[in-house]
């Protein structure tokens, strides 16, 4: 089976653009994420986890319209490509196996956990 | 909505630009600029900026930075350079004509330049292969007079020098002298080789100088004083061609000068000495074999008696100049002391240490055993190497800048595509080495064909051969880059210079009248035309001076020859001579003009009854009665030698003298009226007598020297016969000789010369000199003239439009011969300026080497600005002729 490795920015970062739909560029992303999940951020690793997916033909992109508020310069708009959806759906069904795969017993550690003020243990995340 | 826009940070917008992949740019910093004036309006300036400069700050990492084109440029540069190549090939068959000539001239350019680099890598080798080479020093002699003047420098010590130097100082670890025995005759296996030069040394030869032994060694060179070491040629001499079979070592051979015989025996064989060496021996022998026959005292007096070649090792990085200080101060006084008359040795004497390697090129002392080569012709040649050169790089630079009309829409149309200006520079660069290397093959051709022209000139051996010489083979293509980067890179900034819109608008306003960079190439090629004109005119008018100078004795008709050896009485063999009707005049003498007066004794000269040191040097010749009249030198005061003047030189008895001394010799002692001096008594050497006569001045050397006071006095000490001829019928007179002598002497050949001949062989250097600069100088003109040629015929060419106009509101050719000539006449009367008081410079420096020397005359100075002149106007002229031929119609039709 091919392998679909996503990172959590980019899964985020994935999922934006899908949720942006035909309007997915630079700025949109970016402020969708930082309005929808209350972080910050940076152009760098937006633009970092967007052509690294576009390289694994997660994404495609097209050069679209100039405005007067970007001096002129082009958008580049995203779409998510069939690859992309498949490696979307490959990570949700990932998690959904290891959701179902919790025991009861553990949510109770966990709130044990949280409840002395502990961090997770690293590769528990809490949603 | 605001419509206000804010600027950010523009050179954080720069950065970003510079280093982000070049797909990502537009839409990255349009992303950017979109959120920065949101943040601007929303917040305010600086935060927004600082906001963006953090953000491309961050974006400076790995992923996102332009990758470095590597395996893509090369592959874009290799096509590119493939079209550079085609386009160059292209315009260089087109324009077949500027082809030639940059070719012609560059390639006689690189070929000189070549052979003169040769010469001079030659001359500047000379006994560097001796493995102790910085460590050795030859010991010369000064020898000063009563005031303190330098007399004579000799380039050998006295007998005495070596082993006492090398006794006395522990940093000399080694000393040896040579010493040529008069030519001995060799005798082997019953076949005689007549006089052979057998030099004889000390054993530390073999471990001062790196000589290499083919058979035997250092070691065991001189097991006794009977070894005799031979160089290859000779073993192939005396032995046959298949010495090294017969094993020669050991072998006796006889050595035999006035009757004496000495057994020898072979005891090693050597490789000839390199041609890059000072000296060339072929015999050598241990010098303890002259101790026995000459005497041990002989062989070691501390002064005088200036025969031995001696050279010292020094121990590694010894402190020569504390060596010599210390030698000066101590040796003197320690052998010497005084002498008689109280006077201290010490200030009379010097030693000066010449390094091993400075001897060929720079020492020109009194007896050099071989002719140096001298650093002014090495300086001068590279000067003159580096000028052909550079002219030959100067003509391309001028002619491809004038191209420029042909290759400005070329240049247009290649930057609207998108050319950087570095790949147009390239691009002509690439078309100098393009030419450069079609230029090579003619040049290689011009050496090989040149070389032996060249070796014969200099006397050398001078070998090309780049395919087996590897160091050559380097230095070709190091010149060959460096010439055509020098020569193409003033192009190429030009021509990528060229303004877009002219270029393409096809305007050939540019600068064709302006004083720009190409005058200044053109007036330094003038200068150089001029200036060696000029140093060929200086150099003729010295020689021609020199050749028509009266010396002051007769030298025409005058043969000169070695006398034969054998017992006979002088008389009879003069007479002999002069049996034959049309040989009129017969002297002996020890030396003749044109030689060098190189013997001299000390000199006493009596003012009253005391005697008194004269304090100059007064050498000495020794002539028969006839000499004077055979020279036809004029007595101007007393007498000429009567019979029985004879000064009869004796072991320890003081001779009767008598003496003719020149004029220049009565004034130095005080007499301007040679009339007074006759009569007055002289001791000189071992004689004691008086001045029977004085004689006219006349050169007895060189006119690179002062007639010097001199001596002639009468003894039988003479070594040369010269004859005085008629004019008629010399063969025949010559053919007497040669049967007088033979009934002498059959076993050597007369080794008769002319005596003009020998006159002129004293300045033999200087017409070599000369005839070498004409050669090169003419090069240089040519090249010159070539380049003229072209350049003009483009300039011709950019103004073609301007003559038809001329022509048709009424110019005549020869108006715009003038127009177009204004121009260059300028600048060779820039070029005559700047150039001719520094080829006046250098001229009279190399004047100042004559005492007797010719002056500048105003014909010289004139001269190479009229040859530039007419060569100007003419190159012109031609090129102007083709152009005003055509219709004004053909050049005016199209717009």
């Amino acid at each position: 089976m091919k392998e679909y490795q996503l990172g959590e920015f980019e899964e985020i970062v994935l999922l934006t653009v899908a949720i942006l739909h035909e309007d997915a560029y630079g700025v949109s992303i970016k402020e969708d994420i930082e309005s929808r999940l209350d972080r910050s951020v940076s152009v760098s690793a937006l633009q970092t986890a967007l052509r690294r997916m576009e390289k694994k033909d997660y994404l495609k992109s097209e050069l679209g319209e100039a405005t007067a508020i970007r001096g002129g310069k082009r958008k580049r708009f995203f779409k998510v490509t069939k690859t992309g959806k498949a490696a979307l759906d490959h990570a949700k069904e990932t998690r959904r196996k290891l959701w179902s795969a919790i025991p009861d017993v553990s949510y109770e550690y966990s709130k044990a956990w949280i409840s002395k003020g502990l961090r997770l243990p690293p590769g528990l995340h809490s949603s | 909505m605001d419509k206000q826009r804010f600027t950010p940070p523009s050179w954080s917008t720069q950065f970003l630009a510079w280093f982000l992949k070049k797909d990502y740019y537009e839409d990255v910093q349009g992303d950017l600029e979109e959120e920065f004036q949101l943040k601007a309006k929303d917040t305010n300036l600086i935060r927004a900026k600082r906001w963006y400069t953090w953000q491309i700050i961050r974006l400076f990492k790995p992923s996102m930075i332009k990758e470095i084109e590597a395996q893509n440029s090369i592959e874009k540069e290799t096509t590119m350079f493939k079209n550079y190549f085609k386009i160059g090939l292209r315009n260089l068959w087109k324009y077949k004509s500027s082809t030639i000539i940059n070719v012609i001239g560059l390639s006689t350019g690189i070929a000189a330049f070549v052979l003169i680099a040769l010469f001079v890598k030659d001359e500047v080798s000379y006994d560097r292969h001796h493995v102790h080479a910085s460590d050795i020093y030859r010991v010369t002699v000064k020898n000063y007079t009563r005031d303190g003047d330098i007399s004579r420098q000799w380039a050998f010590a006295s007998g005495g020098h070596a082993t006492r130097l090398k006794e006395d100082y522990s940093e000399i670890t080694h000393a040896t002298r040579f010493y040529a025995w008069a030519f001995p005759d060799l005798n082997y296996g019953g076949k005689d080789f007549l006089g052979e030069q057998v030099v004889f040394c000390d054993p530390d030869a073999f471990d001062i100088f790196s000589f290499e032994f083919i058979e035997g060694s250092a070691e065991t060179a001189f097991p006794d004083i009977y070894s005799l070491v031979l160089t290859r040629s000779k073993a192939v001499k005396i032995f046959g061609t298949d010495w090294q079979e017969k094993g020669i070592v050991g072998e006796a051979v006889t050595l035999s000068r006035d009757g004496n015989e000495a057994p020898f025996k072979v005891t090693g064989i050597i490789e000839d000495m390199p041609d890059q060496q000072h000296f060339h021996f072929s015999y050598l022998a241990p010098i303890r074999f002259v101790e026995l026959i000459m005497g041990e005292d002989a062989v070691n007096n501390v002064s005088g008696n200036y025969n031995w070649l001696t050279y010292i090792r020094t121990s590694e990085g010894a402190n020569l100049p504390g060596l010599t200080k210390d030698a000066n101060d101590e040796f003197w006084d320690k052998y010497i002391g005084q002498f008689q008359s109280g006077a201290n040795a010490r200030d009379f004497y010097d030693f000066e240490f010449q390094p091993l390697l400075d001897i060929h090129l720079t020492s020109n002392l009194e007896g050099e055993f071989e002719t140096n080569g001298s650093i002014d012709q090495v300086y001068i040649f590279s000067v003159i190497g580096i000028l052909l050169l550079l002219v030959a790089c100067v003509n391309y630079m001028n002619i491809a800048t004038s191209h420029y009309s042909r290759r400005m829409r070329e240049v247009g149309v290649r930057k609207v595509i998108g050319a950087f200006k570095s790949s147009l520079i390239k691009q002509f660069l690439s078309e100098s080495l393009l030419v450069v290397v079609l230029s090579l093959p003619l040049a290689l051709v011009l050496i090989t064909l040149s070389l032996p022209y060249l070796n014969e000139f200099v006397g050398k051996q001078l070998v090309f051969n780049p395919l087996i010489q590897t160091d050559l083979l380097a230095g070709l293509i190091v010149l060959m880059i460096l010439v055509s980067s020098m020569a193409g890179l003033y192009p190429a900034l030009f021509l990528s210079k060229i303004n877009l819109v002219q270029a393409l608008k096809g305007e050939q306003s540019m600068n064709a009248s302006k004083w720009n960079f190409r005058s200044f190439l053109i007036t330094f090629q003038y200068v150089v035309t001029i200036g060696l004109i000029f140093a060929i005119g200086v150099i003729e008018s010295q020689m021609g001076f020199i050749r028509n100078s009266d010396p002051g004795y007769n030298r025409e008709q005058m043969v000169s020859l070695s006398l034969p050896r054998g017992d006979y009485s002088n008389e009879t063999f003069r007479n002999e001579l002069l049996k034959h009707p049309n040989i009129e005049k017969a002297a002996f003498s020890s030396r003749i003009p044109t030689g060098r007066l190189a013997d001299s004794w000390g000199s006493r000269f009596f003012r009253g009854d005391s005697a008194v040191a004269t304090g100059f040097r007064l050498p000495v010749v020794s002539v028969d009665r006839h000499f004077l009249d055979a020279y036809g030198i004029d007595v101007v005061a007393g007498d000429n030698f009567r019979d029985g003047m004879e000064t009869v030189l004796a072991q320890d008895t003081i001779a009767t003298g008598y003496y003719v001394i020149n004029r220049a010799a009565s004034i130095a002692l005080g007499f301007d009226n040679p009339d007074e001096v006759v009569g007055k008594r002289l001791n000189y050497g071992p004689s004691s007598g008086q001045i029977v006569g004085v004689m006219e001045d006349f050169h007895f050397e060189s006119l690179y020297s002062e007639i010097v006071p001199t001596l002639f006095l009468v003894t039988d000490r003479y070594r040369r016969i010269s004859l005085k001829l008629k004019s008629e019928n010399i063969r025949e007179s010559l053919d007497h000789i040669e049967k007088v002598y033979a009934e002498f002497d059959a076993e050597t050949d007369p080794n008769y010369s002319f005596v003009d001949d020998l006159f002129n062989d004293q300045y033999q250097k200087e017409e070599r000199l000369s005839s070498m600069i004409k050669v090169f100088a003419a090069i240089a003109i040519l090249i010159g003239c070539l380049g003229l040629i072209g350049m003009v015929g483009f300039i011709i060419e950019t103004k073609i439009k301007e003559i038809g106009v001329r022509k048709v509101l009424g110019a005549s050719s020869g108006n715009i011969w003038m127009i177009i000539s204004n121009r260059f006449l300028v600048l060779i009367g820039i070029a005559f300026v700047l150039g001719l008081p520094l080829a006046y410079w250098f001229m009279n420096d190399w004047l100042e080497n004559f005492v007797y020397r010719t002056s500048v005359s105003t014909i010289l100075i004139v001269m190479p600005a009229i040859v530039a002149v007419v060569l100007t106007l003419l190159a012109i002229a031609y090129q102007t002729m083709r152009a005003t031929r055509v219709n004004p119609v053909e050049c005016l039709k199209d717009e």
